[in-house]
């Protein structure tokens, strides 16, 4: 039986991971690749979850010293409670979070609701495009998953499309509706 | 307004008539938001805490809100002051057990209320009864961009509204219906609810008592993720598909028993007129059990000259903060038994069912 890539339990997910068009094979266990975010573990609590993630970052064992400059908040404290210090822990903790967000989220990343100073839209073009996006984000680790390659590379190449297409106009201000 | 006044009433989330009120109690939606600039509470001093308090205090009494909001110190009130709070679903049960500067704002009529100093610096609540998340959603809406006039949110272009908690990022929205299903729990498909609910990423818990045993049948089910989904698809799933695909189901299993079982259906409702109606003491967990079933006789006609209405008031006032208010003074384990039993015998004898 082949070993995790990451720690030394059996490896129970596998995987080809494509990045710049190069195939990479990807063996984990269940608790790296819920802490890579992987796998959704739809059946546990979120407490759970982030216990479990929280654990499995503790026993890989990497001395994190970094602490928020302003709350003072460390990764390690916030692993124990399960709450940030302060806004800027989310930059300051981007990469650990990432994995924590998310498998809470059901693979969410971005923000797709109510903007800051405007008002919720049923359907702006931002919010389509964001919901869009994360809906083939899904298809595509399911895709990987399901190691069926090339739809995982066809999806890879639309969300890198839409990525790359130029934003509908995002602003601070409210939003206009209407004509994109 | 005075905590006092409120046990006088019945509160909006227990108003009659809330739409499919036979099997939705209440509607709530929750909006987290943090200000900028403070550190969120976990980090927050004392000094912070008592600013961010004042702060907040002050700007959200001044919101040009549909209803005026009147203010609770937590420093100013009791464990008691508190618990009514909570037994009226005001606030969080967090919120009543914490420490340090903080409060709550709550509109006249009970639907709205503001709980400051929370895990966030602000928490939205609206509660309706009855199944309208939709209404809550605007009123929440509204009041949350009026308070965006006066409060500098933490927001991230790609993370949304920044909260304490990662779980409650991104829309920070939190909708919820409390719903009563005995006729689901007596015909065992309860099971099967709660795991479909799991399925669809919901979280489901019993409204009265720990975990997921529900005493009273009353159970309560929000979304889990914030964050991904716009405002308007978390409700539209929940307030046009999940809601009444289990309302449809609990429909399904009162006909079902009435068919197939009224002779057991009638002796269950039988024997909670009987106990309630004749009991000397009587515990929390005991009433709601029995009430539960008295609710389901009254909302299946089976049982007339009772409302929905007297029996909620009956399920919020035999709580213990709101009993030991009622009897204006504190009561004890046994105390409190026979006091309870007293009030349901006294309700429920004026209109002999
Ligand atoms: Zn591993
Ligand atoms: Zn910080």
């Amino acid at each position: 039986m082949k070993k995790c890539d990451r720690c030394h339990r059996p490896a129970t997910v596998h995987m080809t991971e494509i990045s710049e068009g190069k195939a990479m094979e990807l063996h984990l266990c269940d608790q790296c690749a819920a802490a890579a975010g992987y796998v959704q573990q739809a059946h546990i609590p979120v407490n759970e979850i982030l216990n479990q993630l929280l654990q499995a970052k503790s026993r890989s064992g990497e001395a994190e010293p970094l602490r928020c400059p302003e709350c003072g908040m460390s990764w390690r404290e916030f692993k124990d409670t399960g709450l940030l210090g302060c806004a800027k822990d989310y930059e300051v903790f981007a990469a650990q979070l990432q994995g924590v967000i998310e498998s809470t989220q059901q693979g969410a990343t971005h923000h797709t609701g109510k903007p800051k100073g405007g008002r919720a839209e049923a359907s702006s073009a931002v919010a389509l495009r964001q919901t869009e996006l994360n809906r083939l984000r899904k298809e595509l680790s399911r895709a990987v998953q399901k190691e069926c390659y090339e739809e995982a590379a066809k999806l890879r190449d639309q969300i890198k499309a839409m990525e790359n297409a130029p934003e509908p106009s995002v602003g601070p201000g409210p939003q206009p509706t209407g004509a994109a | 307004m005075k905590l006092l006044d409120l046990i006088k009433q019945n509160g909006e989330w227990l108003a009659p008539g809330g739409p499919k009120s036979e099997v939705v109690i209440s509607s709530r939606v929750r909006l987290a938001r943090n200000l900028e600039g403070f550190a969120f509470m976990s980090k927050a001093g004392r000094a912070q805490r008592a600013d961010l308090h004042r702060l907040c205090r002050q700007r959200l009494l001044a919101l040009p809100a549909e209803q005026p909001l009147f203010y609770v110190d937590f420093e100013q009130t009791d464990d008691i002051d508190r618990q009514l709070l909570v037994e009226r679903h005001l606030i969080s049960k967090q919120h009543a057990a914490g420490e340090g500067s903080r409060g709550v704002a709550v509109s006249i009529d009970e639907a709205v209320s503001i709980m400051v100093n929370e895990e966030d610096h602000l928490r939205f609540q609206v509660l309706r009864s009855g199944l309208r998340l939709r209404e809550c959603w605007q009123q929440a809406e509204a009041l949350d961009h009026l308070a965006q006039e006066q409060f500098n949110y933490a927001y991230s272009e790609r993370l949304g509204y920044l909260t304490a908690c990662p779980t409650n990022v991104g829309t920070g929205l939190r909708v919820s219906v409390m719903l009563h299903l005995p006729a689901l729990k007596l015909t065992g498909e309860i099971e099967k609810i709660v795991r479909a609910a799991k399925d669809t990423h919901l979280a489901i818990r019993g409204l009265f008592g720990e975990g997921t045993e529900a005493i009273g049948d009353f159970y309560q089910i929000s979304n889990q993720t914030t964050l991904g989904r716009s405002e308007e698809e978390i409700l539209g799933e929940f307030n046009d598909a999940l809601t009444p695909g289990i309302i449809k189901a609990e429909l399904a299993a009162r006909a079902q028993l009435e068919q197939e079982r009224p002779l057991a259906l009638d002796d269950r409702i039988g024997r909670a007129i009987g106990v309630l109606r004749h009991a000397r003491l009587l515990s929390t967990e005991e009433t709601l059990y029995f009430l539960s079933h008295l609710r389901l006789g009254v909302a299946m006609g089976r049982i007339t000259g009772l409302e929905l209405e007297t029996i909620n008031r009956l399920f919020l006032q035999i709580q213990p903060a709101h009993l030991q208010r009622l009897l204006g003074r504190p009561l004890d384990g046994e105390a409190r038994k026979a006091a309870r039993a007293e009030l349901v015998r006294q309700i429920l004898a004026v209109k002999p069912p």
